[in-house]
């Protein structure tokens, strides 16, 4: 399987999706009109990843500011990987922000709630 | 012969000082297309910012704008309100709160679903609209179409008081929806 590499803009965060380091990484802001149709070819690739890999799949966050419907795709990726972790399935999150932007931890947490893999949410040094 | 101004029909010094006298630090009224939400959201980020405003307050005014101004724009598209004028406001009152305010066309039946939707956020408290968040969230994609269906409770989150609304009735079974959020 490929890597999945999509550019960053305005709108949307960096994503960068590597296959053999079984790493993905996102950066940026998260505000595209067509949130759905941007995460789905990541949400596809977690998907293959978490079939076929057979290594752990650990997710590197630097987000800054999600709209609802982006709130709404990482959601779906974050219940993909809690499936995985609930079949035994090596998975973690580490979301990391800068303090002076105290919404982002707020978003962070709540996604944290309802997840029970290793998930660290770091403020920025 | 020189035409000043003032022999305008449009009055711009009225409506500048309309804008002035309701604190409004940024307007648009016009059909609402993608890369002016964009434009426009930058424009009203580097302001606040200009403003030394907390990066907190900033992400708030940000965010109810985007959620109201892609509302508008995805209900445009669906139902071929396109090239109508949506009017889009950021002001403070009188005691400082940022308030977000938006009118666009819509339905007349639409509209009325918006108000009891409102309606019944109204009634919840905060914790109460964290856990209709999450409910929505977890609705299955397939009852979706194309939206989260999380805006106007994100919006009714960071609001300082209940949303408020107003839809006057307009020919053809059209109606003006307002929304106005007070953060």
């Amino acid at each position: 399987m490929d890597n999945l590499v999509i550019d960053q803009s305005p709108s949307s965060p960096a994503i960068m999706a590597d296959w053999n380091a079984g790493v993905i990484r996102m950066k940026g802001d998260s505000y595209p009109e067509n949130s759905f149709e941007l995460f789905q070819p990541l949400i596809d690739w977690v998907e293959a990843y978490l079939a076929k890999a057979g290594r752990p799949l650990q997710l590197e966050l630097e987000l800054v500011y999600l709209n609802t419907s982006s709130i709404r795709s990482m959601m779906d990726i974050f219940d993909q990987m809690e499936s995985a972790h609930k079949k035994g399935q090596t998975v973690s999150a580490r979301w990391i922000y800068e303090a002076a932007n105290e919404r982002v931890g707020q978003l962070a947490e709540e996604f944290c709630e309802d997840c029970s893999f290793p998930f660290s949410i770091e403020v920025k040094r | 012969m020189t035409t000043t101004l003032q022999d305008s029909p449009i009055d711009l010094l009225a409506i500048r000082e309309i804008f002035n006298r309701q604190n409004i630090m940024l307007c648009f009224n016009g059909p609402v297309t993608a890369p002016l939400i964009e434009e426009i959201g930058a424009a009203l980020r580097k302001h606040m910012e200009g403003l030394q405003e907390s990066p907190s307050a900033v992400s708030d005014v940000f965010s109810v704008y985007i959620e109201m101004a892609q509302n508008i724009r995805r209900y445009a598209q669906g139902q071929a309100f396109e090239n109508d004028a949506s009017t889009i406001l950021i002001s403070r009152d009188e005691s400082s709160h940022y308030v977000i305010s938006a009118s666009n066309i819509v339905h007349h039946n639409d509209g009325q679903a918006l108000v009891e939707r409102i309606q019944q956020l109204a009634h919840l408290d905060k914790e109460a609209l964290k856990a209709a968040f999450k409910t929505q969230l977890r609705q299955p994609r397939s009852t979706l179409s194309g939206s989260a269906g999380l805006g106007l409770i994100d919006m009714a989150r960071k609001a300082a008081a209940p949303l408020q609304y107003f839809l006057q009735t307009l020919d053809n079974g059209r109606a003006l929806f307002s929304l106005r959020v007070i953060l």
